[in-house]
């Protein structure tokens, strides 16, 4: 039975060598290109080649804002392998279920399912197919993406050209093979009558999209800000950073450094930013630990650079392939002293692009570290987003004028904080400068008055911080029974979660705010003033977020509820409806106890 | 390296380059004869103070940029070559000189300077060596000879030392070289090769500690001085590495020196290889190329 839909998830499970990611890169690269919207995730183990591999690919016609609460399509080589995700993955009630026909049909318990008599069980010669058509197991992938391309009914020249771009670059029988893989694929789907038709995409072509992931996004961000100078250490999930600009600053005249380890690496920058040129570094949590050192003595010297955190489970070496968002007490707090320091986060692979031009806008200006947040969930996702929305202002550093020089000082003191620095060249503009706190000239100092002149003057420009760049995204109506308050990678599902519930003639509004430390309190309390009840989502076990505005903010007594649970598994749409109607319906409790 | 055209030589004397501020080191400290002959170095070089850093970590010698008229970056303990790759990198174009002590860069710092070395980053790295960590008040270095009681070591030190300028040739610096803050004479003629060199060049500057070494530092040192031997090939890394470790002796010098392309130039060759693939001025250009489908 041919059944068409606007919004399809696939999901694919396999070992290692399956070629799992490979096919889910095809297939969103060639719904991309049918000017479909498209968000892919992946998802393994901590193995470095072998081991349970994942890919989801979310395709829909019309703009979506996370990864999908339910799989639709389910593909699965090895049930073995399924099994590791046991907990990660929902299926839909109604999936089709494609699995290997060498292996039993498990029941629908293993896939999370109460019963089975919904779901479409669909037997595929995944191995069979593969060597019959290529002569090896290895194109089970291909095989798929013919099988995927019947069952979405995506063209089949889409898809051989994602094929082509992906192998063409290889000997010729490659392509060849993989080409016979693909229409085994297809003819086997094909010659199921329909049955394997049952998910197809109604939309109109369009122009093709940009398909990027969030740490491409940062990289791109990054040069659009003028940044020439990139210094790193390679860590999951953030090493997409480093790889994209090793090849392309070079090609925009700047230089990339693969540092000994992280402590070198924001050293580095802080020396490249000194040295005039625009400056970052891409990290995270553990590397971050590492860097805290320093972030304190960019704070001290007043120092403009960037550093990106994409987070992962925490503490210690965690859950590296996973996200979460338990770095924020360390970005916001971490270091020792009074170091002032900007935090912002990136909600979604566009905003990590601006995000990142806005942290080096806001570090450039006022000569701030400042900490970009992102994480495993959008920093490695690749979404289609339209390369017209990469274009921002952008900003860069105060220097002195020829008066100012006459008789140059560092760190004079300023009604905004900011003093205009010298870049080394310029004749009189020679300074010396310390992570020891230090007058107006530089030369250290260990008086008390000096020390706290010198922290007023970095910790005023936080008021002019905030009044220029009180980033936040808003949701929903202006008054609403339910306000709903996340940041970071939580915003797609409470985006979809708040547009589901006001569809059904719910109540509810959100609120994102893009830079979390200053924090927008005016624009948050704003928003407060017209909401009911507020629901705090995050994916911190201890809260942190929540925490932390308790620390600035007056929340609403009794009105007040957290929805937190660990990372590990990429927050869903569904979760937070869940959220949303029981801070609708319940008192609020005591909302955390650690 | 930025150094002024022939019409304006001499220009700098060595005055110039010092700063109005006064060194906080105790009387009698190696590092001002250390600070002097830097002062000549940079003036027989004719250095732009204005396109000179001067880097360092912390420690007494670390103090030293705020004692040099050009630009300065006191940093943080251990990390002044972390500092030092990122001025350089970013800007080839100028002079950067780090510096700092034993602790500073064989402690705490010691990853950054195998690194640094190995690359060949192109900087001149001066190690003013004290044998002890002076600003904390005397504890053991990784400089400290064995047997020697310090406030760390209450019962003697029970830990060998390293010789730095060993360490220095073994990670790939292609100028080493150990100078000795009372002999001025040489050491202004190391430093200026030092900073001269194209590429890693580490010196190590004996630098007693008359506060936590005891006063007669100065004469021991000058006693155990001793200079390479005329025939010495300086290309020979064996023959290197024979003048250290020593006891007895202190061989000042040159002791090794090749030359071999450095960071900056290494850098250079990739954006060369990476201008070939086309240069990308603008954002738009980037996506031109990286998503040829839109």
């Amino acid at each position: 039975m041919t059944m068409t839909t606007r919004d399809v998830t696939i999901a694919v499970f396999g070992s290692g060598g399956d070629g799992v990611v490979t096919l889910g890169d095809l297939l969103a690269q060639a719904a991309a290109r049918e000017g479909l919207h498209v968000i892919k995730t992946e998802a393994y183990g901590p193995q470095i080649r072998g081991g349970e591999s994942s890919c989801a690919v979310r395709v829909a016609a019309e703009k979506i804002f996370s990864p999908g609460d339910a799989v639709d399509v389910l593909v699965v080589f090895r049930w073995a392998d399924f099994d590791r995700f046991r907990g990660e993955i929902s299926v839909a009630p109604d999936a089709l279920v494609l699995y290997e026909s060498n292996e039993e049909r498990p029941g629908a318990v293993r896939l999370g399912l109460a019963g089975d008599e919904n779901l479409s069980w669909i037997p595929v010669p995944f191995d069979e197919l593969s060597r019959a058509s290529s002569g090896a197991p290895g194109s089970k992938n291909v095989v798929t993406l013919g099988i995927l391309g019947e069952l979405l009914g995506l063209p089949s020249e889409t898809l051989k050209r994602a094929l082509a771009r992906r192998f063409g670059r290889k000997k010729a029988s490659v392509l060849v093979a993989n080409e016979h893989a693909f229409d085994a694929g297809l003819e086997f789907a094909a010659s199921r009558n329909g049955a394997l038709a049952a998910k197809r995409l109604e939309y109109a072509p369009a122009p093709p999209r940009l398909l990027l992931s969030g740490n491409e996004a940062v990289a791109i961000g990054a040069l659009h800000a003028g940044c020439r100078f990139f210094a790193g250490y390679p860590i999951t999930p953030s090493s997409e950073i480093l790889h994209f600009l090793a090849e392309w600053m070079p090609r925009a005249g700047g230089t990339v450094l693969q540092t000994e380890d992280e402590l070198a690496a924001i050293g580095a920058v802080i020396g490249g930013s000194f040295a005039g040129v625009k400056s970052m570094t891409a990290t995270s949590g553990p590397g971050l630990s590492l860097m805290t050192e320093m972030l304190g003595l960019a704070s001290m010297a007043e120092v403009p650079i960037v550093i990106v955190d994409v987070q992962r489970g925490g503490p210690s070496t965690g859950n590296p392939t996973k996200s979460e968002q338990s770095d924020l007490l360390q970005c916001l707090f971490g270091t020792h002293g009074d170091a002032p320091r900007v935090v912002l986060a990136g909600s979604d692979v566009e905003d990590c692009f601006h995000a990142t031009v806005e942290a080096f806008n806001i570090a450039e200006e006022f000569q701030v570290p400042v900490l970009l947040l992102s994480d495993q969930a959008v920093g490695q996702r690749k979404e289609t987003i339209s390369a017209e929305a990469l274009v921002h202002a952008v900003r860069d550093r105060i220097t002195p004028t020829a008066k100012e020089l006459e008789k140059y000082e560092r760190y004079r003191d300023t009604p905004n904080g900011v003093s205009p620095m010298s870049i080394p060249g310029t004749k009189k503009g020679m300074y010396q400068t310390n992570g020891l706190e230090h007058d107006a000239e530089g030369r250290p100092s260990s008086n008390y008055l000096t020390h706290e002149t010198m922290n007023a003057k970095r910790y005023r420009k936080m008021w002019p911080i905030r009044d220029r760049y009180h980033g936040f995204s808003r949701f929903g109506p202006p008054r609403a029974d339910v306000g709903v308050l996340c940041w970071g990678s939580s915003k797609g599902p409470v985006q979809e979660a708040v547009a589901a519930a006001n569809a059904r003639g719910g109540n509810v509004a959100a609120f994102v705010p893009q830079m979390l430390y200053p924090f927008p309190k005016r624009d948050f309390e704003e928003f407060l003033s017209g909401v009911g009840d507020l629901l705090i989502v995050e994916l911190s076990y201890t809260a942190q977020f929540y925490k932390y505005l308790r620390t600035f903010l007056d929340l609403p007594a009794g009105r007040t509820h957290v929805l937190k649970r660990s990372g590990g598994k990429d927050l869903t749409a569904a979760e937070v409806a869940v959220g949303i109607e029981r801070a609708r319906a319940l008192p609020a409790r005591e909302a955390v106890a650690v | 390296m930025s150094t002024s055209t022939v019409a304006e030589l001499s220009t700098f004397q060595p005055s110039d380059y010092k700063s109005d501020l006064k060194p906080v080191w105790c009387a009698g400290c190696g590092d001002f004869g250390a600070l002097a002959s830097l002062h000549r170095a940079m003036a027989k070089l004719q250095l732009e103070p204005w396109n000179t850093v001067v880097v360092s970590g912390i420690g007494c010698s670390s103090r030293l940029p705020g004692y040099v008229e050009t630009f300065g970056f006191n940093g943080v303990h251990g990390r002044a070559l972390t500092l030092a790759s990122g001025v350089k990198l970013a800007r080839p174009e100028l002079n950067v000189i780090a510096v700092g002590g034993d602790g500073d860069g064989i402690a705490i710092g010691g990853n950054h300077f195998l690194h640094a070395a190995r690359r060949n980053l192109d900087i001149a790295y001066l190690m003013m060596d004290n044998e002890i960590y002076g600003l904390t008040k005397g504890q053991a270095a990784p400089t400290t000879p064995a047997g020697d009681k310090t406030k760390s070591t209450y019962w003697g030190n029970p830990e060998p030392s390293v010789d730095p300028c060993e360490l220095a040739i073994s990670f790939g610096a292609t100028w080493v070289g150990r100078g000795f803050s009372g002999d001025p004479k040489t050491l202004v003629e190391l430093m200026s090769r030092a900073i001269a060199h194209r590429g890693f060049a580490f010196l190590n500057v004996m630098s007693p500690c008359v506060t936590w070494r005891g006063d007669d530092q100065f004469k021991l040192l000058k006693a155990k001085l001793a200079f390479l031997p005329p025939d010495h090939d300086v290309t020979d890394r064996a023959a290197a590495l024979r003048h250290t470790r020593e006891k007895d002796v202190m061989t000042t010098g040159v002791l090794y020196e090749v030359r071999q392309p450095s960071l900056v130039e290494r850098m250079e060759e990739v954006r060369n290889k990476a201008r070939e693939v086309g240069e990308v001025a603008s954002t738009a250009e980037i996506l031109a190329a990286f998503a040829p489908a839109l």
